[in-house]
């Protein structure tokens, strides 16, 4: 044992009792290396215990809280008051709720399969043009992910605006109608998916881009040998190929778009008439009207919703591998 | 011509030596869609710093045109005299120092023990971690605003530094990379006679140098930017960061400062944000290699 101590850690007279065996020392081939590697399981703690402390206190702790949270009845003052399911019962029967959960589905609708299906098609038509500039583009699309959304969505109000917006304006000067951006039921959501699709699509870009990238051009070479058109290509070639990359890129936006909160929170306040309420938007409403205990109940809701989803995703992404 | 570039020339109708005119308007179709993709991505961006140097009148009158003649520097000083723009720059700037600060020492070591340590329970430990991966950032913020207020920390710099400042993901894509690193290295150094603090200086560190900045340019702009959190913990103005400020600020015409027309608010309103988002658009232009193999490190999970 001595000769595998780490001379810090022979020099320490606080290594006291002997290691206690690791209950998971069967790792299969990884155990080789580790072998080779001191024993001092302290030492790994110690490495571990800063992030770790900080972890407990911050997110762990918080978590029990809010389980505990979503079985009671609390608005910021007082005693805790246990009501057993009732906050989500009242949930689950609540016409808001459902409709929150029914904006932020048509949000998905609005973005994901666009972006998506944008996203690959930029990316195989850039990576086979012998264009110039196309790293420029790819700088250029990728600017609106880096900036702050704050002061993004504050520009987007101003130029959408109804009676002094740029985008009226354009419309005006072509004879068009003059629409209600923000201020209609019909166009608040496509205003806030047009704005989520301006500031994320550089995202999708660079992780399209990637995948087309790493597509070998033999491929390419044999599907043309088939005779196939640049179409047939892109759908039987081109997106089966990057189905890792799609299948990450739409986890994560369904996870984004499930807990969005921030865009209509600035944009439209979730009017009008909740018409932009999200279910995110919706779970700050109780954190704004200080009803703690249902907007911990409506967060766990949203995390049953979002770990179905991923696993939804991840069976069909499964299926398709075979 | 080599074969290679034949090979790749045969396999899409692009351009061979030379171009026939269908070649050349397709060519001139390809430019003109980048440059229309171009401008509808640069748009916003540059009437928002263009509406900064505008008379406030003209901002509404003629929201599309810019005439460099009358460009004006008044929205810039009215926005410095209205808005505490240079404290809550000074309050994002303490905010991006020590919490990235202590992502950027935290991740790294806890990446180390996760990946070249064994301990009672590491599995167990790492699994907990794992899990938070997925869990939404919502969930958090009541009960954690419920910590805070109990600790007093509402509207403090510990409110928007400590909560979430060591991530999951950076733990995970620490560790991730440093199990690549042999094993043989780390004996190596541990004959030297190195402690494994001083072996994760000399031979961790520099191996791990392009993900550290990946790492640290990612965070440095997801710390600039984060409003999610800020905007709940933060209610007083001598804690907002750039980005609650920001987001507090009004462009409603009706509920107006008074003494300031509503011309003259939109005018400052985008200066102000000018003034946030032109630091994040330089950045950017030098930092972007990193920044991109950040968000790449985070597909290949």
């Amino acid at each position: 044992m001595a000769n595998l101590t780490w001379k810090a850690a022979a020099a320490k007279p606080a290594a006291a009792p002997a290691p206690a065996p690791a209950p998971n020392s069967d790792s299969g081939p990884v155990k080789r290396n580790r072998r080779r590697l001191p024993r001092e399981w302290w030492v790994g703690y110690l490495l571990v215990a800063p992030f770790f402390l900080l972890f407990v206190a911050f997110t762990a702790y918080p978590m029990i809280y809010a389980l505990e949270l979503s079985f009671s009845n609390w608005h910021g003052a007082g005693a805790l008051r246990w009501v057993g399911w009732s906050n989500y019962t009242y949930l689950l029967t609540n016409h808001d709720f459902w409709s929150s959960l029914g904006n932020s589905g048509v949000m998905w609708l609005l973005i994901v399969p666009a972006q998506t299906l944008g996203a690959i098609a930029a990316a195989s038509v850039l990576t086979r043009s012998r264009l110039k500039f196309k790293k420029t583009l790819r700088t250029v699309v990728i600017l609106p992910y880096v900036t702050p959304l704050a002061a993004m969505a504050q520009a987007f109000i101003l130029i959408f605006d109804t009676d002094f917006g740029a985008v009226n304006a354009v419309l005006k000067f072509l004879g068009g109608p003059q629409v209600g951006w923000l201020t209609t039921t019909t166009w608040s959501k496509p205003s806030i998916a047009l704005f989520i699709m301006w500031k994320t699509s550089g995202f999708a870009l660079i992780i399209m881009l990637a995948a087309v990238q790493g597509i070998p051009p033999e491929v390419y070479e044999a599907s043309a040998l088939d005779g196939a058109g640049p179409i047939r290509t892109f759908f039987s070639v081109t997106v089966p190929l990057m189905r890792r990359s799609i299948g990450f890129f739409v986890v994560v936006s369904t996870l984004g778009i499930s807990q969005m909160f921030l865009e209509p929170f600035m944009i439209t306040k979730g009017g009008p008439y909740n018409s932009s309420t999200t279910s995110g938007e919706y779970l700050y409403g109780h954190i704004a009207s200080s009803d703690l205990g249902t907007g911990a109940a409506n967060s766990f809701l949203l995390v049953l919703l979002v770990f179905l989803l991923s696993l939804g995703a991840v069976r069909v992404l499964r299926s398709k591998e075979d | 011509m080599t074969t290679d570039t034949h090979v790749l020339a045969g396999t899409h109708a692009g351009t061979t030596r030379r171009p026939t005119p269908f070649q050349r308007l397709g060519r001139f179709g390809g430019y003109a869609a980048m440059l229309l993709a171009a401008l509808v991505f640069l748009y916003p961006l540059l009437w928002m710093v263009g509406s900064s140097f505008k008379p406030g009148a003209s901002i509404l009158n003629d929201p599309l045109g810019f005439n460099p003649f009358h460009a004006t520097l008044r929205n810039w000083t009215g926005m410095f005299d209205n808005i505490p723009v240079l404290r809550a720059l000074a309050n994002t700037a303490i905010v991006v120092v020590f919490k990235g600060g202590l992502l950027l020492v935290l991740s790294p070591l806890a990446g180390y023990g996760f990946a070249k340590f064994d301990f009672p329970f590491k599995e167990a430990l790492f699994g907990l971690v794992l899990l938070t991966l997925m869990l939404p950032t919502l969930v958090l913020i009541i009960p954690l605003l419920l910590e805070m207020s109990q600790l007093n920390w509402v509207n403090s710099y510990q409110a928007l530094i400590l909560p979430g400042a060591v991530d999951a993901f950076s733990v995970f894509w620490m560790r991730q990379t440093i199990s690549q690193i042999p094993d043989e290295l780390l004996d190596a150094a541990r004959i030297d006679g190195c402690g494994p603090l001083r072996a994760f200086r000399s031979v961790i560190v520099p191996v791990l140098r392009p993900s550290l900045a990946a790492l640290a340019v990612l965070s440095l702009f997801n710390i600039y930017n984060d409003l999610v959190w800020p905007i709940v913990a933060i209610n007083d103005q001598s804690h907002e960061t750039l980005a609650v400020l920001l987001a507090g600020l009004t462009s409603d015409v009706s509920g107006g400062q008074s003494g300031v027309s509503s011309a003259d608010l939109w005018g400052q309103l985008m200066a102000a944000c000018t003034f946030a988002t032109v630091p994040t658009v330089l950045l950017f232009v030098f930092l972007q290699r990193h920044f991109i193999r950040g968000l790449l490190a985070g597909s290949s999970r």
